[in-house]
């Protein structure tokens, strides 16, 4: 951990000597340990230390981006020196989005030492004990587990000064069994608290699930999506739908239905970044607080995130959604959150004549055809077949290929429960949602 | 800042002693330098450019069966120590775990020099000319209202990177890439439509210099893009149902990468990524066996082509470059592979795909240049004798299950076929298949001269993902029998 003092005082100094119009300096530092297994050995483990700073130059109405991978004084000077350099190079833009003005913030309470000090030898002993535990009931093992640090500061010429650092700690399993298989993961910011023996215990629950797995034929089910999976088409359309450009371009699902009921009134989605039960983040990378945006609510669509850009662009204030300057993808969410149902999910599973279990999906892709937030994706391990509120069989593999306005407006029921979904070892971005029962689901292909 | 400069292989040397001292049985150290130049245009304007700098060490270990691995951008002696430490004590972590023993395939230590062919240094040419080929070639994407997005890039990259291990190799490469590419949104009576130039997936990238971005035609292709993406508004959908397709080499790249270059990788094959992107149907006990296309198909992995974005002298173990045989006349014959995997399948030698996106994290088998074989014919005679089918081009989504059997995709346009010619355009096609049935329907390959090799910039693998820049070359190709319908 590089730890506030260092950054905060390393980037103003930086802010301070570079001569533009406006500056604004934004390092992210990151460790990651991470052990990948699979049929009882570690093929790879990793201490990854990472460091990125990126200074933006504003001169009159041109910017320029530089980044560098160092604090080394020398290195951070040459890196404001090419960012100036771009500057003077680019064109001028038509409009300049505002910085972020003055304020201070300084959030550590995600920074667990407990995990920062979690040791390899901890992490293997884990691990071995799973394993055994498998091996005990003739099941075979793989997946990941991971701990890390990470630190975002950002620093600008008008009197913001942003620190947080935190920690997380994450698995995830996959259980294979004759021709079965489970799925899990667990997330937590305390890996003494990862709920290791909760996901091995979904994970066996689908591996060992009497029968063979069923070959369905194509056509449309009854479906109840565990959290990885709603989490997983959630998490795309943040990509296609829930960010200013997307909405600007007339591409996102929501645009031109804002105010209109596009999916079920049980569906309630927000993005937030301050809330306790996702991996939180205080501010975003222009250093912009982060606001609470209702995305969804039951059912209405309203609205979608911003950040300084395109809030200028659309008249808008950024709500805290800003990704790294070299990004121009727009803004999107990374911290949804979806009100919860009223029943468990057992309850769910009873009340479902016929249809599937599903705990994640598979290689989904939102891009067929966003406008109407069309995707395709398949199932993977653990799919089951219920009959008459019974899970009966593992189901083979099956594509979906579907409209989500068309799927999440036939919810029946969400679950009572919550799961936060994250792959910490991966990307930005988490959700914390519940299961969903929906009425019709689409699919178009089995594998063989 | 400096294009070129050299690396500090003191670091190196010292990193080995260090290494060497711990007795541990093999080590490698990997010292990057990493440059990327990035600009873009939207909407006729400048929308970014960004210069990124990058120089780190990383340390694999094998202690007892076991491998370690640190990485630091902190190239001091003390934290370059503790580096050492860090790998050695993942490595004896894993230890509590691993029981068998873990050979390396043999491979002879080299010490060599390479740097790829580059004519014209991007990193030199000034940035006011970049700058005025990307705005020319952006605002010939601007026009009617319906568009809604006009986005232009240029890319060049340059990795110079030092590789030492302790069987004695010392390997110094740098590795230049260009690449430009553009994109373009319609909307209109609630439609949305997207056309890509010269390609999809981030354009077009090249091992070559900014030559290879001025050969690209950027600004007629920017017109051309702009005039279909207007007309795919008003586009018929395909017909659902079965039918003969010629996929022409953009969306070839694609079908080459997610349904053969994928499952072709040994670490996969044995497991390796059963936790995220999945496994294999392409398992060791097929190989050789296996009928994975009709005769029609040859597909190399190819690491020694001219301009590959795969390609490389070296790869992040040591091993020299190769042309490795995936699929000889339809038959499966080999793997993607490293020293360790080859190792554990009795393969004489590593077949060098261990590659790894920079100096933070562990090489993994990853695709070179996977390249369909051309065969014969022009792209009329591949369609002549078609009563009813679809021309596809440039792949717009992509999907595959876990063991890269059933994939679906869709491009951004096509055009119908019928009786041997081609007809209209259609908007929206979709076209889904299981892997070995589809490609066992290949009933034609295209000729040399219509081949064209294409560099893919976003290959996400491994945990945590590393992006890794590879190359797939093919000619136009036909398949029968292929369900498509319109994706709406």
């Amino acid at each position: 951990m590089i730890g506030a003092t260092r950054l905060l005082s390393d980037l103003t100094k930086l802010v301070k000597q570079t001569r533009a119009d406006e500056v604004s300096a934004t390092a992210q530092a990151r460790t990651r340990r991470v052990f990948r297994f699979a049929y009882e050995a570690v093929h790879q483990d990793l201490h990854q230390e990472s460091l990125t700073v990126m200074v933006k130059v504003t001169l009159g109405r041109r910017i320029g981006v530089a980044t560098t991978e160092t604090l080394e004084p020398a290195a951070l000077r040459r890196c404001a020196e090419a960012a100036r350099t771009i500057a003077e190079h680019a064109r001028e833009q038509a409009l300049i989005a505002p910085a972020p003005w003055k304020h201070r913030l300084r959030v550590r309470e995600d920074y667990l030492k407990a995990t920062a000090q979690y040791t390899a030898a901890d992490m293997a002993g884990h691990i071995l004990r799973l394993m055994q535990y498998c091996q005990g009931l003739g099941v075979a093992l793989a997946g990941s587990a991971m701990t890390g640090e990470d630190e975002l500061a950002v620093v600008n010429s008008q009197q913001v000064t942003c620190y947080c650092a935190s920690t997380v700690a994450g698995t995830k399993l996959v259980t294979m069994h004759g021709a079965a298989s489970g799925y899990a993961s667990a997330v937590s910011r305390d890996a003494t608290y990862l709920d290791w023996d909760g996901a091995l215990r979904r994970a066996l629950e689908q591996a060992l699930q009497p029968g063979e797995p069923a070959a369905l034929p194509v056509g449309t089910y009854e479906v109840i999506l565990e959290p990885e999976a709603v989490a997983d088409l959630l998490l795309w359309l943040s990509y296609t739908a829930f960010g200013a450009k997307n909405l600007q371009e007339g591409s996102s699902c929501l645009a031109g239905r804002l105010g209109q009921r596009i999916f079920s009134p049980d569906i309630t989605l927000a993005d937030d970044g301050q809330d306790p039960g996702v991996l939180r983040m205080p501010f975003d990378f222009e250093g912009t607080p982060k606001q609470r945006v209702a995305l969804i609510d039951r059912g209405i669509a309203q609205g979608v995130v911003y950040d300084t850009l395109y809030g200028a662009r659309m008249k808008h204030a950024s709500t805290g959604h800003g990704l790294p300057a070299t990004e121009t993808e727009g803004p999107f969410p990374l911290h949804l959150v979806m009100s919860p149902g009223a029943l468990p999910l057992a309850e769910l599973i009873r009340g479902c004549a016929r249809g599937l279990l599903i705990p994640r999906f598979h290689y989904v892709n939102g891009l067929l055809n966003p406008r109407e937030a069309l995707m395709t994706g398949l199932t993977r391990e653990g799919t089951r077949l219920i009959e008459e509120g019974k899970l009966t069989a593992p189901v083979k593999t099956l594509r979906f290929t579907q409209s989500l306005l068309e799927a999440f407006s036939s919810v029946r029921r969400l679950s009572r429960e919550r799961r936060l979904i994250a792959d910490p070892a991966q990307e930005l971005g988490c959700a914390l949602v519940p299961a969903m029962h929906l009425d019709t689901f689409r699919f178009t292909g089995q594998s063989p | 800042m400096p294009a070129t400069s050299t690396l500090p292989r003191d670091v190196a040397t010292l990193a080995l002693r260090l290494l060497q001292r711990h007795g541990v049985d093999y080590a490698d150290v990997r010292i990057e330098r990493f440059l990327h130049e990035e600009l873009v245009a939207e909407g006729g304007a400048i929308a970014t450019i960004n210069h990124t700098e990058s120089l780190g060490l990383g340390i694999r270990v094998l202690v007892h069966g076991s491998w370690g691995f640190a990485s630091t951008p902190h190239l001091t002696a003390r934290l370059v120590g503790r580096a050492v430490t860090q790998a050695i004590d993942l490595a004896k972590a894993a230890r509590l775990i691993n029981r068998q023993p873990r050979p390396l395939a043999p491979v002879v230590p080299a010490r060599a020099h390479h740097v790829s062919r580059c004519a014209q240094d991007p990193f030199a040419v000034p940035l006011a000319a970049k700058i005025d080929l990307l705005l020319a070639a952006n605002q010939a994407l601007l026009g009617p209202d319906a568009i809604k997005r006009a986005t232009t890039h240029l890319d060049f990259f340059r990795r110079h990177k030092l590789f030492c291990s302790t069987e004695g190799a010392e390997i110094e490469q740098t590795l230049t890439e260009s690449g430009a590419g553009l994109e373009v949104v319609a909307e209109g009576e609630g439609r949305s439509q997207v056309r890509s130039f010269p390609n999809s997936h981030h354009g077009a990238l090249a091992q070559a210099g900014f030559e290879y971005v001025e050969s690209l035609g950027l600004v007629p292709g920017a017109t051309q893009a702009r005039q279909e993406v207007l007309q795919l508004l008003q586009a018929p959908p395909p017909k659902a149902g079965e039918t003969t397709l010629v996929l022409d080499p953009t969306q070839m790249v694609m079908q080459l990468h997610e349904s053969c270059g994928h499952p072709t990788e040994l670490d996969r094959a044995l497991g390796h990524e059963l936790s995220y992107a999945g496994g294999s149907f392409m398992t060791p006990d097929q190989l050789n066996t296996l009928q994975y296309g009709s005769s029609r198909v040859n597909i190399v992995a190819d690491a020694t082509i001219a301009d590959g974005a795969g390609s490389f002298a070296f790869d992040d173990e040591g091993v020299p470059a190769q042309r490795v045989d995936l699929v000889r006349q339809g038959r499966f014959v080999g793997y993607l592979s490293s020293r360790e995997t080859a190792a554990r399948l009795h393969l004489p030698a590593s077949g060098g795909a261990m590659r790894a996106d920079g100096w933070s994290v562990p090489p993994l088998v990853r695709m070179t240049n996977v390249n369909l074989l051309p065969g014969t014919g022009t792209r009329e005679e591949l369609c002549r004798g078609i009563e009813h089918g679809y021309l596809l081009s440039t792949n717009k989504s992509w999907s595959i299950d876990d063991q890269r059997l059933n994939f679906q995709f869709t491009t951004e346009i096509g055009w119908e076929i019928i009786n041997g010619r081609l007809g209209r355009m259609v908007a929206n096609p979709l076209y889904t298949g299981i892997t070995p049935a589809f490609w066992g329907r290949c009933t034609a390959v295209g000729r040399p001269e219509d081949w064209q090799l294409w560099g893919v910039p976003n290959c996400a693998k491994g945990e945590p993902m590393q992006v890794m820049h590879v190359g797939h070359g093919s000619s136009y190709a036909r398949f029968d029998g292929v369900m498509v319908a319109p994706a709406q």
